[in-house]
């Protein structure tokens, strides 16, 4: 069984965060970059998956974006014990989940990969549809929001979370991309040996090809102010209404 | 009396076989603590030696704090022992019709000494089983076979002891009864060599080596550099190496005398944990050490226990018979390092620890913005430590301005280091060394330039003194904030006018008066400034953990245990107005715990640092 694992680089809850010069995109250079939490999820059921076959199963951690992002994340994941990794050096960046998913799938699919894990989406941009794209894009059976897998005789069960509390067991067969969600595990923290063999092992790099259909542009990226003002409407019905369309019109400028 | 030459061989061969039994035994377990890594160490031998006299002769931790009785009662059958050992002697000899005493020794012995003793020891012993078998403490655990035995065979020596001498003097039966007396007697000298090296009576050979050999420091953790360019072989040395006990560590448990006090006042324990450190970190490891005949029993700790231990030293500062008892530090280091299974909480503060440098994840410090810089012509670094410089508790914020507040007004100058990392204490005691060798590193290199420290967590004090120093080279002095605010005070620097007359308290930090040995610094500021002063029923060194400690601050409340809520009750029971601690987490914990515990009818209790008291009534 040959498992890749999408992880994504992403500013940590605690970094600060502030507007580069472009005014259209984080200061990257001030950033803590982290693995995506239920990225981390995705890994450790890969793992978990690969010690109960006690096969000649492989996982693989694949990233993508820029190596002063990513090197940290690629390699926690092979001390957690991946077996390799692929590093997709990309220095544009790209946001629209089709074209990401584009520059994902040219790399993975001379891999021939039985399964692809993913999280069920980024923590910073989260639209929740690369695992499901690739797979789509390599003819690959797709699930998304895995609380549960189990490996039955060349299928994969998935429990999917769905809302209000119900779920559904869906079976799929190989090759399949299951976007997972975080909770699903407790992941493993990186052993002495781990962190140590992690230097061993063996990364493949390669270069996105240029993204030029990139179909999303951030045009002006800004910090939400926030700020405490409080204006008490008062009068008759008609009144409060005209003030109320006045603020929504002119202040917040949201109608 | 005459001894026939077919008594005398049946006599040497038992015991012959009784010594050889005892000496195999012995000798068994000695080999494989001599597997152990690290060396003993017999540095201070003065030191040392008079530790041995005050705990083995004076038996000052057997009979110390409830046990005093007890101890009173060891301490006649361990004496009776000892006086015994002549007699026995000379009891032996009298086979070979060679005896050491002559008439008037054996008489004048057997009355100053022999006869007392004797009466002595079989009340000590009468009333250690009368407390085992009848009281029944729970420490002491399920019934024990052995200990009955030890009292049947020592109440049976000291009886027919006293039937031999008393018809020496004066015959009163005749000869065969006379013969089956020595023999009985003689049966049961030789059944000791038998019970004792396969039991806990092991600790009346080991104990007084034990209490010797003990390392001073508490805890004494051995440090376990990781170079991460080790080849692959000195990796799996090294791995090897977190699977094994110190030799010191697999002496203590051959010498475990399983008395139960280690477990008595465990806090993980009380709070009704699963872990009871008699079993957990001592006795579990006995048999799989017999049974391998090796020292490599790291992973036969139980895991869930060891993450439920405080790291107090508790344990250890109670054990009469010299054990450094905690072993959390040897599992979780297995745990997290071997096999990489680490609780979900801790992580995720390691990982803040590995990217950020300080416990809580955090970019900045308000605090450490607003303090003034360090310059080298200023006398004292401020190191803040994460609690007090994220606001772990937003009130202790206060607490540190008042330290200041003492600085200023004793014309200290002081500032704050603006690259200041977590000592790295919640990794040292989560057993990532890894992590913990990073933080160090850094910290290391910045107050190497530096030349005194000073702090009010008494965990960074412990680890920028006494923990880095067994990696590093140290040129820097680390001082307690209470120890600084007690030196200010001594040398008249500041003074302080008596408050009011509340009732104040003091709850000992941990890791002040059982690491640190800081008892009377904290003490003698408070005092100054509180007229009504008293002691809480556990203080000193005899301290009860606040339940924070072992990096337990971070574990997430399951709801069950209640080992971080027994100090504050019973803080909330002494009935006292105010409780001061010299510590951080120890404040935190106090008022969390205080708060929503006190009852209703009952004054809400202040929680305070050392330095608020002293601030606030300095003059």
């Amino acid at each position: 069984m040959k498992i890749a694992v999408l992880t994504k680089a992403i500013p940590s809850y605690e970094s600060s965060i502030r507007v580069d010069s472009s005014g259209s995109w984080i200061d990257e250079s001030v950033v803590n970059f982290v693995v995506n939490e239920s990225d981390s999820y995705a890994l450790e059921e890969a793992l978990q998956i690969k010690e109960q076959l006690n096969d000649d199963s492989e996982v693989v951690v694949v990233i993508m974006g820029n190596e002063n992002n990513t090197s940290k994340v690629l390699k926690d994941g092979l001390a957690k014990g991946a077996d390799r990794g692929i590093f997709i050096n990309n220095e544009n960046i790209d946001t629209d989940p089709l074209s990401i998913a584009k520059l994902f799938s040219e790399h993975l699919k001379e891999e021939s990969f039985d399964l692809i894990f993913s999280g069920l989406q980024s923590d910073d941009l989260g639209s929740g549809q690369t695992g499901v794209l690739i797979g789509e894009l390599l003819g690959m059976s797709t699930a998304t929001l895995g609380i549960e897998t189990k490996m039955e005789d060349g299928k994969i069960k998935v429990k999917r979370e769905l809302e209000s509390g119900w779920f559904q067991w869906v079976t799929l067969p190989f090759p399949a991309s299951i976007s997972i969600q975080s909770g699903i595990n407790e992941p493993r923290y990186p052993s002495l040996k781990g962190i140590m063999g992690a230097k061993r092992k063996d990364v493949k790099s390669v270069s996105a090809s240029s993204s030029g259909d990139n179909k999303q542009k951030f045009i002006e990226l800004f910090i939400p102010k926030t700020e405490k003002v409080t204006e008490r409407i008062e009068g008759d019905v008609d009144s409060i209404v005209a003030r109320m369309l006045d603020i929504l019109k002119n202040t917040l400028k949201v109608i | 009396m005459k001894f026939h030459i077919i008594e005398q061989i049946a006599l040497v061969a038992f015991l012959s076989s009784g010594i050889s039994f005892f000496l195999y035994q012995l000798l068994l377990r000695l080999k494989i603590v001599l597997k152990g890594k690290l060396d003993f160490s017999i540095s201070d031998l003065p030191k040392r030696l008079l530790r041995v006299f005050d705990e083995v002769i004076l038996h000052k931790k057997v009979a110390s704090g409830k046990r005093k009785s007890a101890g009173i009662l060891h301490a006649f059958v361990m004496y009776g022992f000892i006086f015994f050992g002549l007699i026995t002697i000379n009891h032996f000899l009298t086979a070979f019709h060679l005896d050491i005493f002559n008439e008037t020794v054996r008489k004048n012995y057997f009355y100053f000494f022999g006869a007392p003793w004797a009466i002595l020891c079989t009340t000590g012993i009468l009333g250690l089983a009368y407390r085992r078998f009848i009281i029944k403490p729970e420490a002491l655990g399920k019934f024990s076979a052995t200990s009955a035995l030890v009292t049947v065979f020592i109440t049976t020596l000291m009886i027919t002891y006293l039937i031999d001498e008393i018809h020496h003097l004066n015959p009163f039966m005749n000869n065969t009864y006379a013969k089956i007396n020595w023999w009985l007697h003689s049966g049961v000298i030789g059944g000791f060599l038998f019970l004792i090296p396969k039991s806990k009576h092991m600790h009346l050979v080991l104990s007084p080596f034990n209490i010797f050999l003990r390392p001073f420091e508490v805890p004494s953790h051995p440090p376990i550099p990781i170079d991460l360019e080790a080849s692959e072989e000195e990796l799996d040395e090294l791995l090897l190496d977190l699977s094994k006990l110190s030799k010191d560590q697999a002496l203590d448990i051959f010498t475990c005398v399983e008395c139960g006090r280690c477990t008595d006042v465990c806090p993980a324990n009380r709070g009704g944990g699963i872990l009871n450190p008699k079993y957990h970190f001592i006795l579990d490891l006995k048999d799989p050490m017999l049974e391998s005949n090796d020292v490599n029993v790291v992973d036969k700790i139980n895991v869930e226990a060891g993450w439920e231990c405080t790291t107090c030293q508790a344990c250890t500062e109670v054990c009469p018979v010299g054990n450094h008892v905690e072993k959390a530090d040897a599992i979780r280091s297995f745990q997290v390092m071997v096999e990489g299974d680490v609780p979900q909480e801790y992580q995720k503060l390691l990982r803040n620890l590995q990217e950020t440098g300080n416990t809580e994840g955090a970019s900045s410090s308000e605090l450490l913005q607003r303090m003034p810089e360090y310059t080298p012509d200023k006398e004292l670094v401020l190191w803040l430590g994460c609690f007090a410089k994220h606001a772990m508790d937003p009130n202790f914020v206060k607490s540190v301005e008042n330290f200041t507040k003492i600085l200023d007004s004793a014309g200290v100058t002081y500032g704050v280091l603006s690259n200041e990392q977590c000592s790295g204490d919640p990794a040292n005691k989560l057993g990532d060394k890894l992590t913990y060798q990073m933080l160090m590193d850094n910290n290391v290199e910045e107050l190497n330039k530096v030349k005194k420290v000073t702090t009010m967590c008494p965990h960074c004090v412990v680890n920028l003194q006494k923990e880095y120093s067994k990696y590093h080279d140290i040129k820097y002095e680390v001082k307690h904030h209470t120890q600084v605010i007690n030196d200010l005070l001594e040398e008249g620097k500041i003074n302080i006018n008596p408050g009011s007359l509340e009732k104040v308290t003091y709850h000992d930090p941990c890791n002040l008066s059982r690491t640190l040995d800081e008892v009377d610094g904290p003490r003698n500021a408070i005092k100054a400034a509180a007229p009504e002063f008293f002691e809480l029923d556990e203080s000193g060194k005899e301290t009860l953990c606040c339940g924070a400690g072992g990096a337990l601050w971070w574990k997430k409340d399951t709801g069950e245990g209640r080992t971080h809520l027994l100090r504050a009750e019973q803080v909330i029971e002494s009935k006292t107005d105010t409780v001061v601690t010299g510590c951080n987490f120890c404040y935190g914990m106090m008022n969390q715990g205080i708060g929503p515990l006190t009852p209703a009818d009952q004054d809400k209790i202040e929680v305070k640092d050392v330095a608020d008291i002293v601030a606030e009534n300095i003059s």
